[in-house]
């Protein structure tokens, strides 16, 4: 009974939905909060993303005639579900929820679950700008995924281990990923770019081309989990790479260890923000140019150095 | 699998700044065919000018159009004072002079920021706009408003400059070049900007001259025409006008065209307030004009305007027409989107620098 | 190198402007400036003004008017609904009574105060100027 106790602790406060909430509140405001101060801006008040949550959670939610009520309900939930059951394998700070060997497929995996329930949630409400978005996603995602897939094995290579506890504690004893597979960081953030879908790979929700791509036409409450999914794979995006490339809170002996992730996440955070602000948004053949003329070859190169190391 | 969409570009849509309808036809992600619909925001103003005496229209001209209003009024004013034969004194001319090309300057600047958000680099819209706060607030330091500023009466200007602004005015300029150098800068250096503007929109020189396309979409496929240089109305008989030209004929040179000329006319601004003539800076005009029949030319931002204005004797006009020039650009849409992707509709519509409310009237 | 910091080109500008002034205020949190040659409020100075219409004749909104009370005085009335804060009145009054000032007219619920007696003249004044009263619009 206590252990049931103390799982459902883990699951629904720390480091579970509600610690993931607060996370995700609190780094969807720094991340436009910065992006406003580079562009020169004031930035919005601290409490902005809660509000417009909760502001999304009490409008009227309709959808077009002819969709599918259900199907349309419960593409966000499963969207939701896949990002926080993927928190559970990733330690934060040094805790985790549960880890064993191989817990990095299974969350590469469940972060591959939000991009096809946005491209059916594109299909499942049809409307020309939601089908093209839809289009436009799976085209990202095959471009992105391979390139992100591979740049996140060479730490798994290196460390021999496929879990990303072991992985995480391999690293902070020893050296950060970042440092010696610089290539391999690099590919796995321009990946994380393309999953988030934020500038300049926001291709699928183009503001100025398709209005809002395949959420055109939700609102209400579908939509606020919609953007509650997203803003929380961006944390648990973000948590990842801080484990798999720069030594999860690892042993500093200056500070304790949940500040240092801390510090670790905002900067990966830092790293995004400036991406997103220093360069236009690509069109889908570029993006799908670049994935497979650029980022793949890299990858590749990257693993075959990993294994040289490893070998040598 | 080719099946065809179309997709509705407005009238509401996050690209359009004004009501425009563009039916799109796209089949996989190359556009086919498109369709466009003027009018939704016609409001009858050559109707309504009818109505009106020759003063109260000055200020209906002015709302044609927020961006480009100054040089609609220079444009109807020049027209009516050639009906009545009156001679603006040269200071006025100065004055009328520097406030358009204060708006050339805030124009491009609100083109440029525009140019960006639509292709996703909301950046460069933050710093544009940022940058084009310096120009209104010289132009409501001038005239008492930021975008219509009432410059011109019939007859002159009712703006004047004193010694105490002078300086603040001057210095505000030198640093907004600079800044416009830095932006300048970005479109000619920066990657993604060019990697998505490049080789888009392509007109080549005898399109331009069968559409009779004018202003920088003109400028930029190597058609030297400039109203500024040629026609020499207001003060610019006086000045030097370099005009900016480029020859690729795409978006990204009209980018540049607009960029070369903010400098330009930041420039000619310098000089007029430095060699600004003193006088008075208008005449009274008469209420009644004599009959006649008198067409005005002007470089508005966006090319060149033009007014016909017949009288007949009282004191309302009996007609007035208005070509602006977005709708020379308008015209060269549907081959500019032959063949494109559906991302780069959206450049080849800000390429244009639309104002549909001047086209619409 | 050129081709290099192509890629991140606009690096130094943002960092710079970490450093600069911000261009937008947290409104209303924070006090707006109305910069001092504003187009706002019609004024009117009692003393110059001759009751000769120019202005009402020339407003292209309709929202000036005058009302003659058949014993020589005049009432100026302003609707700040229809006015356009043109400054058409300003260029056409002969006298330089009429003015635009730098102050806003504030939203209001009731219809009364959207008509505003700019000047009360007496029949002493209008024997000063010339007749040339006309009737409004």
């Amino acid at each position: 009974m206590a252990d049931l106790l103390v799982a459902l602790a883990k699951l629904l406060l720390f480091p579970g939905f509600a610690f993931l909430f607060a996370c995700a509140m609190l780094f969807a405001w720094i991340d436009r909060l910065v992006i406003a101060r580079l562009q020169g801006r004031v930035g919005p008040p601290w409490f902005q993303p809660l509000a417009d949550w909760i502001k999304l959670m009490a409008k009227e939610d309709i959808l077009p005639t002819g969709t599918n009520g259900w199907v349309c309900a419960a593409l966000p939930v499963l969207s939701l579900a896949a990002v926080l059951t993927a928190s559970i394998y990733i330690p934060v700070g040094g805790w985790i929820a549960h880890a064993f060997e191989g817990d990095l497929i299974v969350v590469l995996f469940l972060l591959s679950l939000p991009p096809l329930a946005y491209f059916l949630g594109g299909w499942a409400t049809g409307g020309v700008y939601s089908v093209i978005g839809g289009n436009r996603s799976l085209l990202q995602y095959f471009s992105y995924e391979v390139p992100f897939l591979m740049a996140l094995c060479s730490p798994a290579i290196l460390s021999g281990s496929w879990s990303i506890a072991e992985i995480a504690a391999r690293q902070s004893e020893t050296i950060w990923g970042a440092l010696v597979q610089p290539l391999g960081f690099i590919l796995a953030l321009v990946g994380l770019i393309g999953k988030l879908k934020r500038a300049p790979f926001d291709i699928p929700k183009a503001k100025s081309e398709i209005v809002a791509g395949p959420l055109t036409e939700f609102s209400g409450r579908k939509l606020a989990l919609w953007h509650l999914s997203i803003e929380v794979k961006t944390v648990v995006g973000i948590f990842l790479l801080v484990n798999a490339f720069l030594g999860g809170s690892g042993v500093s002996g200056l500070l304790p260890a949940p500040i240092t992730f801390a510090i670790k996440s905002l900067l990966v955070l830092l790293i995004l923000s400036v991406a997103s602000v220093l360069y236009a948004r690509l069109r889908i053949d570029q993006l799908a140019n670049l994935g497979w003329r650029v980022l793949a070859p890299l990858a590749l190169l990257q693993i075959a150095a990993t294994v040289w190391i490893g070998a040598t | 699998m080719s099946t065809r969409i179309t997709i509705p570009i407005g009238p509401q849509h996050p690209l359009l700044k004004e009501p425009l309808s563009f039916m799109i036809t796209v089949e996989g992600e190359r556009v086919v065919d498109s369709a466009l619909r003027l009018g939704y925001v016609h409001r009858g103003i050559e109707r309504l000018c009818q109505t009106k005496t020759y003063v109260q229209n000055l200020h209906l001209f002015e709302r044609v159009c927020g961006i480009c209003s100054h040089v609609h009024t220079t444009a109807y004013c020049q027209g009516v004072e050639a009906l009545l034969g009156l001679e603006v004194p040269l200071r006025g001319l100065y004055l009328r002079t520097l406030l358009c090309e204060l708006e050339r300057v805030h124009s491009h600047l609100l083109w440029l920021g525009v140019l960006g958000e639509n292709i996703g680099f909301q950046t460069i819209f933050m710093y544009a706009w940022r940058d084009r706060e310096i120009a209104l607030d010289i132009m409501e330091e001038l005239s008492g408003g930021r975008v219509t500023h009432s410059g011109n009466v019939i007859g002159g200007v009712r703006i004047d400059v004193g010694d105490a602004q002078f300086s603040s005015i001057v210095s505000r300029l030198n640093d907004l070049e600079q800044r416009v150098e830095k932006l300048l800068g970005v479109i000619q250096h920066e990657r993604t900007l060019r990697v998505r503007t490049q080789g888009i929109g392509y007109l080549s020189p005898e399109e331009i001259r069968r559409y009779c396309v004018v202003g920088p979409v003109a400028r930029a496929s190597g058609v030297d025409v400039d109203l500024r240089r040629d026609c020499k109305y207001a003060a610019y008989g006086r000045l030097h006008v370099n005009v900016a030209l480029a020859h690729e004929g795409d978006v990204w040179a009209r980018t540049l065209v607009r960029a070369r000329e903010a400098i330009e006319s930041l420039r000619l601004c310098r000089q007029l307030l430095v060699g600004l003539p003193e006088g008075p800076t208008r005449v009274r005009a008469p209420r009644r004009v004599p009959p006649g029949e008198v067409v005005s030319r002007a470089e508005a931002p966006r090319g060149e305007l033009l007014y016909y204005i017949r009288s007949d004797g009282s004191d309302k006009p009996a007609r007035v027409k208005i070509r602006t020039p977005t709708l020379t650009s308008l015209i060269t849409v549907h081959d500019q989107l032959e063949g494109v992707e559906t991302a780069d509709v959206s450049v080849v519509l800000s390429g244009i620098d639309l104002c549909i409310a001047c086209v619409d009237r | 190198m050129l081709r290099l910091r192509s890629i991140v080109y606009l690096l130094p500008d943002l960092v710079r402007t970490l450093f600069t002034r911000r261009s937008t205020v947290r409104y209303p949190f924070g006090p707006l400036e109305l910069p001092p040659y504003f187009r706002g409020r019609v004024v009117v100075d009692a003393e110059l003004c001759r009751g000769c219409g120019a202005c009402v004749r020339d407003c292209p909104s309709t929202g000036l008017r005058l009302r003659h009370d058949g014993h020589g005085g005049f009432r100026l009335l302003h609707y700040p609904d229809r006015c356009a804060n043109c400054g058409q009145c300003e260029a056409s009054c002969r006298t330089g009574a009429i003015r635009l000032v730098g102050a806003y007219v504030a939203p209001t619920h009731a219809r009364e105060e959207l008509v505003e007696t700019l000047v009360k003249g007496s029949g002493e004044l209008k024997k000063r100027g010339t007749s040339q009263a006309h009737p409004s619009t």
